[in-house]
């Protein structure tokens, strides 16, 4: 919106700019581009991961540095998937230099649920800092690129609650178990989401434990799609757009997750983005899907650049439109250089897509 | 006692293996002991043959992770119930499969997935859990006289130590009794390529496959 946005060397436009613009249908320099940063942001900064976990000044030093070193188009606060969970009392190990992961779940069985509280966002394990990041971070570039922190969705942190595979007996055992755990996640994710919007920031949905990969399309719609939906609403009741992410196989449940309203789906590398097109792409924008590690985290600067040039010719035309991005967060040893070849490859694609490009795109295209 | 009310059994337990319903399991297996059947045949045309179908309905996404833990919880209840009456001179050689999640990593639905599955194909699996230092998977493997070790993550951060496992494998010597197989969301054949694994498997069931590859032989029936 303001023009006096700052902008990456080899752009000309900052991403909000560019995001108004591709949003309206006028003219932008490329499409947008989002690879997926996390923990990598300790990288960049030069610090242990550990060391932006909690601590709300170098969570947005990093972040800030890692958009300012690589230029894309949205910045996600996020260390890891745990920190709801955590507020509510999972226990929550943190190596020094790796992203972090559930240690033990908060209850043992379903008798520990009535003890369980929603979170105080102020308060509770490092959300504060979190918060204090976020503020940061808008403070620093909010005038040139959306801001939005990582929300865990309801099912996914039900199972950090209870264990995943103790949550997966649940679902055909106790579902009304596994709606008290959703519930209380859904309060969280609304407590935190208001933090995160009072911060000056845009909650971003993540929910890996939705996913096709692991319950079946009737799981999603009873235990998933309820809360989602509720989240999505909030979202659009403060007047920012929605974005949604389900890790692994979702091409089942694709129509019920723009059902949810949410504006954006970001895909993992398991679906297929031709099909996403032709199936969704009326309806929401769509967003991925370079695989993370295969060629994100092991593949060349090369390799990336055909990748990309894949994901543009199945959903670069998509008439909701289209985010070049990874197909999940990147792991955090992702080379730089392949996180410039993602950006520059989406540069050298320009918009709109040229007349030539299908043909240097190769059979894939359409 | 006649073959048919054998047969009767066998198809019951397959059937309440493959609808989740444990308790039938268990009465049936009673059953099956009680009236003096061949607990190993119980086991292969009845319980395993469940899990099998099960597997088959997960591949074509009719299952999905939830059906196929009660399907396994209900195929382990039959066993403890059945294991103790098989007769030892019928069981042919099994090969021995050790199975972990790689230091660091403590998911484990996709580790447990595929030992049901090796367990109901006749593997005899070996579980070291999760979050397992790859020194301690190579020494309980070459322990074991284990045939496979098989590595399971979600974890980027922890794809290195697969790679450290085929090293210390390497390293003790035992490379080429042990072959190494690895899956996971970030995995990939190239990975396992990479790290000289024998080989990557997207699904459990596709773990299964891959084993019975590996080692030439016919699927277990």
């Amino acid at each position: 919106m303001s023009d006096k946005g700052q902008h990456h060397c080899k752009d000309s436009l900052s991403p909000l700019q560019r995001l108004d613009a591709y949003g309206k249908g006028l003219p932008v320099d490329r499409l947008p581009c989002v690879p997926i940063v996390g923990n990598t942001a300790a990288r960049v900064l030069g610090v242990k991961v550990s060391a932006l976990r909690n601590d709300g000044r170098a969570l947005a030093d990093a972040h800030i540095a890692s958009y300012r070193r690589f230029g894309y188009d949205n910045i996600r606060v996020f260390t890891d998937l745990y920190t709801l969970a955590e507020g509510m009392g999972a226990r929550i190990r943190v190596p020094e230099d790796e992203t972090a992961f559930l240690d033990e779940p908060a209850i043992q069985g379903v008798s520990g649920i009535s003890g369980l509280r929603p979170v105080d966002p102020y308060r509770d394990g490092v959300l504060p800092e979190h918060i204090e990041a976020i503020k940061r971070v808008v403070q620093e570039v909010g005038d040139e690129v959306p801001v939005t922190a990582a929300l865990t969705g309801p099912f996914t942190n039900a199972s950090f609650l209870i264990g995943a595979v103790t949550l997966s007996r649940l679902v055909l055992k106790d579902p009304a178990a596994v709606h008290a755990l959703c519930r209380l996640s859904l309060e969280s994710a609304l407590a935190y989401a208001e933090a995160i919007f009072a911060a000056g920031g845009t909650p971003s949905l993540t929910d890996a434990m939705s996913s096709s990969t692991v319950i079946s399309p009737k799981q999603f719609e009873e235990f998933s799609y309820p809360y989602l939906k509720t989240l999505v609403d909030h979202i659009h009741s403060k007047g920012r757009p929605a974005t949604l992410h389900i890790c692994g196989k979702t091409s089942p449940i694709w129509n019920r997750m723009a059902d949810t309203g949410a504006d954006c789906l970001s895909i993992d590398n398991d679906a297929d983005l031709l099909d996403a097109r032709r199936r969704i792409g009326d309806r929401v924008r769509l967003m991925g899907n370079v695989h993370p590690s295969a060629i994100m985290l092991q593949g060349t600067p090369e390799s990336i650049r055909e990748a990309v040039y894949q994901c543009v010719a199945a959903a670069g035309d998509n008439p909701r439109g289209f985010v070049v991005a990874s197909g999940c967060s990147l792991p955090t040893e992702t080379p730089f250089g392949n996180i410039d070849a993602m950006l520059d490859a989406v540069r050298e694609i320009g918009y709109p897509v040229h007349a030539g490009f299908q043909q240097t795109a190769g059979k894939k295209s359409i | 006692m006649s073959d048919t009310s054998e047969q009767v059994l066998f198809t019951a337990l397959s059937d309440a293996v493959l609808n989740m319903d444990e308790d039938t399991v268990q009465e049936t297996a009673h059953k099956v002991v009680k009236e003096g059947f061949n607990a190993y045949q119980a086991i292969e045309n009845g319980l395993v043959d469940g899990m099998n179908r099960a597997g088959q309905l997960f591949e074509d996404e009719e299952y999905f992770i939830p059906e196929i833990l009660l399907c396994s919880d209900a195929m382990y209840a039959g066993l403890d119930i059945l294991n103790p009456h098989i007769d030892r001179s019928l069981q042919r050689v099994r090969r021995k499969v050790v199975i972990g999640v790689v230091e660091g990593d403590t998911h484990d639905i996709g580790k447990n997935l595929v030992k049901t599955l090796l367990d109901a194909a006749g593997f005899d699996v070996v579980d070291l859990g999760r979050d397992i230092p790859s020194q301690v998977i190579v020494e309980s493997a070459v322990e074991q006289n284990a045939d496979v070790i098989a590595l399971s993550t979600l974890m980027t951060t922890t794809m290195d130590g697969m790679a450290s496992v085929v090293e210390l494998l390497r390293q003790s010597g035992n490379r080429d009794k042990v072959k190494v197989i690895v899956g996971g969301g970030p995995v990939s054949q190239a990975f396992a390529d990479r790290i000289g694994a024998d080989g990557y498997a997207s699904t459990a069931p596709a773990a299964v496959k891959l084993l019975h590859k590996l080692f030439q032989e016919t699927a277990h029936v």
